[in-house]
């Protein structure tokens, strides 16, 4: 607290001078607050603080302080706020006075305020007002703070900037020119070039493609001719086994015709030598002889002869016919001539195909000597055949007769 | 939420319709998640930004690290055209690098394409043909779109496109049958290329021509290509010489056959081929060398150019040694005789 300022008379100077509250070094606050379940402290020895870094401490001019008055702005609103606040107190305040704090009085008796003090006052409400005025002077504006100058020291230097100096547009603007063109440049250099390089390998394809087709046609050409010529060659290849072919059998057949020719040289010879042997080649008149005129001359003969076995055959048959009679008579005879009869039944009877066979016998050795002889021969066949004509009619008469 | 542009009136220079690019390695990473956003401009400003950005192989290389190509096939689908035809420019700029190439391929993103192919809108159509024309450069490519069964489609567009789009269709099959033929020849591609092949247009005659030399590469097309002999001689008349050349080269390999020999014959090819050779700077030279010399296997042919051989004389002297060889190979055909 700053000590007032007095007005009246100078202070004596034998009075020390009292401070209403004095001065203290002020401790220093501890950072945190003590927890609240923290004993009651001890003394501390105590610490003192500097005052420099004090925040309680006002900083500044301590000559020319200014005061912050206590209500800076207060508009309408809140005068009346702390008029009603100042009303209320008031009233709380009369109301708590109303409480009674002496007793009632006794019966007969009444309470007066009585003053006791060695001067009496006159009570009453009316306050005795003594008006004095008292006017500050009106508010000045505060002057302006005086400059500090601070003593001058030193010496006096001076130095001053002029245009044109700090800055150079066109030193400046040169890096960012540089990057920004830099940048276009190299976006439409890269365009370029990529259109060029495209087109340099288009033409590069483009001349490649040209030597490729031209190649890939030739090989075609080549692969194409040869297939012509291999077609070609199986073709003559083929012509070539058709003629070798051709005069395997050509040989062949002159080789075939040669021996045929050769062969059928003496055909002719031996065909008509053949033919003549199997007689094809007749004499007609020898032929005609052997035709017609011997087989007349056969009959003839044979006629004749059957008329000689005829002749024969009924000289047979008579010669049995006479054998049976006789066989007949002499079987008239008694019983002791039929087991003869019977013994010779079929003695005739055996004697019959035993003449046969005898006859037969007599013909065989007569046969086989005159087998040599062709026409004889077929004499005798045609006799052999006529008596074995004969032969089953003779049997069938012996069957006649034994039935 | 707080976002990175400090005041609403944008820098003067500053292309608005892009998203701007996170620095260094994070821009694709960034420009990845914008593309997925729901929100139609910030997809569309992310696909702007990422067109600029892939035109740098490393770009393309990272991006393909990162896995753009699944999010951008699903882009292709999307009903916005703008999105559609950035994706497809987007793809375009990939496949114009190997690496884009090879990881388009491995991605399947070329049976992707193949949905747009009807799609509404011009540049998208281009886009995705660009695309199959390029990727159809590579080997691999080629038998991607094969597999995918796309020849007939192509084959059907080819008749009703605009006349770009069948430039790129044209070299897209070119490529295509260089590795197989006969699902172009079962789609009755001749009837069509015939009638391309007196197109108005110069470049679609003579890419039409280089079709029709790529299917007769194999054997079953060379019979089919025999058709089309006498328009292919009348084309060697023409005053485009990359009409010529091309026609050159698909007589080289229709004569290889003796059906399309005699044909040839028939047409009088030989006037007209003589010329080619006859020219020194023709880009046909070499073919029609080629084509002379299958044509003088025939005994007819041989006797006709037995009274030019000075012209192939000629052609010993060019500097390119393809062409030297093949003029001694013309010669000795020309001069051999059965006995």
């Amino acid at each position: 607290m700053l000590p007032a300022p007095r007005r009246g008379a100078a202070a004596p100077a034998a009075v020390p001078y009292c401070y209403c509250s004095p001065p203290r070094a002020l401790p220093a606050r501890t950072k945190y607050r003590p927890p609240p379940e923290a004993a009651p402290q001890e003394k501390e020895p105590v610490r003192y603080a500097n005052v420099m870094y004090d925040p309680r401490v006002v900083r500044g001019n301590t000559y020319a302080l200014q005061v912050i008055p206590a209500c800076t702005h207060l508009d309408l609103f809140e005068i009346q706020r702390q008029r009603e606040a100042r009303r209320k107190a008031l009233a709380r305040k009369r109301a708590k006075e109303q409480v009674q704090l002496t007793p009632e009085p006794v019966e007969g008796r009444e309470h007066v305020h009585v003053q006791t003090e060695l001067y009496l006052e006159e009570i009453s409400d009316r306050t005795i007002e003594v008006d004095t005025e008292c006017q500050t002077d009106a508010f000045l504006d505060r002057p302006p703070t005086p400059f500090f100058i601070p003593a001058k020291t030193g010496r006096d230097v001076a130095t001053q900037i002029e245009e044109g100096e700090l800055f150079d547009f066109d030193i400046e603007v040169e890096p960012i020119l540089e990057v920004l063109v830099g940048k276009t440049m190299e976006q439409a250099l890269l365009e370029v070039m990529e259109e060029e390089e495209l087109a340099q390998l288009w033409a590069h394809q483009r001349a490649y493609a040209e030597l490729r087709n031209a190649e890939l046609a030739e090989v075609q050409r080549l692969e194409e001719q040869d297939r012509r010529y291999r077609e070609e060659k199986e073709r003559r290849k083929l012509q070539h086994m058709q003629m070798l072919q051709k005069q395997k059998e050509t040989t062949e057949k002159i080789a075939a015709w040669a021996f045929a020719k050769r062969y059928l040289t003496d055909l002719i010879p031996s065909v008509f030598s053949n033919l003549r042997e199997s007689g094809f080649f007749y004499d007609p008149i020898e032929r005609d002889i052997e035709t017609e005129f011997l087989p007349w001359l056969m009959t003839e003969v044979e006629e004749t002869l059957e008329k000689k076995v005829l002749g024969r055959m009924m000289l047979d048959s008579l010669i049995r016919t006479v054998v049976e009679k006789r066989l007949d008579a002499f079987s008239q005879e008694p019983l002791s001539g039929q087991t003869e009869a019977s013994a010779e039944e079929p003695g005739p009877i055996d004697a019959a195909p035993q003449e046969a066979d005898e006859i037969e016998a007599a013909d065989l050795p007569v046969t086989a000597s005159e087998e040599s002889d062709q026409p004889v021969a077929e004499e005798q066949l045609s006799r052999r055949i006529s008596f074995q004509l004969e032969e089953p009619d003779q049997a069938e008469t012996e069957d006649l007769e034994t039935e | 939420m707080a976002s990175t542009r400090i005041s609403a009136q944008l820098p003067p220079d500053i292309d608005p319709t892009k998203a701007p690019i996170a620095f260094g390695r994070r821009a694709l990473p960034k420009l990845n998640e914008e593309i997925q956003s729901p929100e139609l401009l910030t997809q569309q400003r992310a696909l702007m930004a990422l067109c600029d950005l892939v035109h740098d192989p490393e770009k393309v290389y990272q991006a393909i690290q990162i896995g753009f190509v699944e999010n951008l096939k699903n882009l292709l689908l999307h009903h916005d055209s703008t999105v559609r035809q950035k994706t497809t420019e987007i793809f375009c700029i990939m496949a114009m690098h190997n690496v884009g190439r090879q990881g388009l391929i491995q991605k399947g993103v070329i049976p992707a394409l193949a949905e747009l192919m009807d799609d509404p809108v011009d540049i998208c159509r281009k886009n995705a043909h660009q695309v199959f024309e390029m990727m159809a450069k590579l080997h691999e490519g080629a038998a991607d779109i094969l597999r995918a069964g796309l020849i007939p489609l192509l084959m059907f567009k080819l008749k009703s496109e605009l006349n770009e789009i069948q430039e790129l269709i044209l070299d897209t099959l070119s490529n295509c049958l260089r590795v197989e033929a006969s699902e172009a020849l079962s789609s009755g591609a001749i009837t069509i290329l015939k009638e391309k092949l007196t197109h108005s247009s110069v470049t679609i005659r003579s890419k039409a021509a280089q079709v029709l030399l790529e299917i007769g590469t194999h054997p079953e097309g060379k019979i089919v290509v025999g058709e089309v002999i006498p328009v292919l001689v009348s084309l060697l008349e023409d005053t485009d010489s990359e009409v010529q050349a091309s026609a050159t080269g698909a007589l080289m390999f229709a004569t290889i056959k003796p059906q399309g020999r005699f044909s040839a014959l028939g047409a009088e090819a030989i006037p007209p081929l003589l010329k080619l050779v006859a020219g020194e700077t023709s880009k046909a030279r070499l073919s029609a060398i080629k084509t002379l010399t299958m044509l003088a296997e025939l005994p007819e042919g041989r006797r006709k150019l037995l009274d030019h051989t000075d012209t192939f004389q000629q052609c010993l002297n060019d500097p390119r040694e393809a062409v030297r060889r093949a003029a001694e190979i013309a010669i000795r055909v020309i001069k051999w005789k059965p006995f």
